[in-house]
């Protein structure tokens, strides 16, 4: 039996992507530095069940550690900054890398 | 949810991290057929709103906060293969630019979110669309968020338990119960992006040719 069902495909209307790219830019550069600090799910279980002692560096070499760029007075702008060079990061490995693999066609 | 360094035991993460890195390389393979040139500018973008979105905590109840995930998303998005390649990049970059997620515990947090995330929530996703025959793409999509995010945290709680960090019995309704909730914020972010990113189109179909 044959019958009519709608389907999702992903929308190739640029108009929306750029509204992304715009609401990604704003979040990591602009409210990033107002989310919560309170432990998330997994630190607060490990806070009431006892092992959050357990956490221990293996390495140093992070540039920016906690999301914050060093050496700059205001924490606003540490972390937008972090921020914005993360999902700038993120956006371009990803296309080389896509790019990379993808099927032509 | 990122496992830092030192939550698991050496023979947890040593595993992990092998069947991680086997998880990660099979799922680039698998991303060579199952993405097509013109959809890698939209992943991308996708990718990077992920990343953003994740650093975003948003306070739930008893002092604790939560953040989206994204494996749901891009699940629903590009397919489970594309989907886990995208969620393995964002635990990189956060593990190696921000220490973010523990460098040995990469592999457990790929098993955990970028595997275990984008295949519960694809299968669900797929499963709702099913069921509801392709009405109600949001109803499918919250629930496809909501599972994805508590079967995550669920292998998190397996992985704590065979590492000795906390019995099973207590770290397994400690992270569900939290993520729980977490999953209606990580609901309703995947609701609206993907309600916003989808373009709803009617087809004639064969009975279970739906895809």
């Amino acid at each position: 039996m044959n019958e009519r069902r709608p389907e999702y495909k992903v929308t190739g209307s640029r108009r929306k992507w750029a509204v992304l790219a715009v609401l990604t830019l704003a979040a990591a550069g602009l409210a990033s530095p107002w989310a919560s600090g309170r432990p998330d799910g997994l630190e607060r279980v490990a806070e009431d069940l006892g092992f959050l002692g357990r956490e221990a560096a293996v390495h140093s070499f992070s540039p920016m550690p906690g999301y914050e760029v060093a050496g700059i007075p205001w924490e606003a702008v540490r972390t937008g900054l972090a921020g914005l060079i993360g999902a700038v990061v993120m956006a371009v490995l990803l296309w080389t890398a896509l790019r990379a693999l993808a099927r032509r066609r | 949810m990122h496992i830092p360094d030192g939550y698991l035991s050496m023979e947890v993460w040593t595993a992990t991290t092998v069947a991680g890195a086997a998880a990660a390389g099979y799922a680039l393979r698998r991303t060579r057929t199952a993405l097509a040139q013109p959809q890698v500018p939209a992943a991308a973008l996708a990718g990077a709103f992920i990343f953003a979105a994740q650093m975003l905590n948003f306070p739930i109840a008893g002092g604790t906060s939560g953040h989206f995930l994204g494996s749901a998303l891009a699940a629903i998005l590009f397919g489970p293969w594309a989907a886990a390649v995208i969620m393995s990049a964002v635990l990189i970059i956060q593990a190696v630019l921000f220490h973010d997620g523990g460098i040995t515990a990469l592999g457990a947090n790929i098993l955990c979110t970028a595997i275990i995330g984008s295949f519960a929530g694809y299968g669900v996703y797929q499963a709702g669309l099913r069921l509801l025959k392709g009405r109600l793409q949001a109803a499918a999509s919250f629930a496809a968020a909501w599972v994805s995010i508590v079967a995550a945290s669920c292998g998190v709680a397996l992985l704590l338990a065979l590492s000795g960090a906390a019995p099973l019995s207590a770290a397994l309704p400690a992270m569900l119960g939290w993520h729980a909730l977490i999953g209606i914020g990580e609901g309703l972010i995947t609701m609206a992006a993907a309600a916003y990113l989808t373009e709803r189109r009617t087809s004639l179909a064969p009975e279970g040719a739906f895809a």
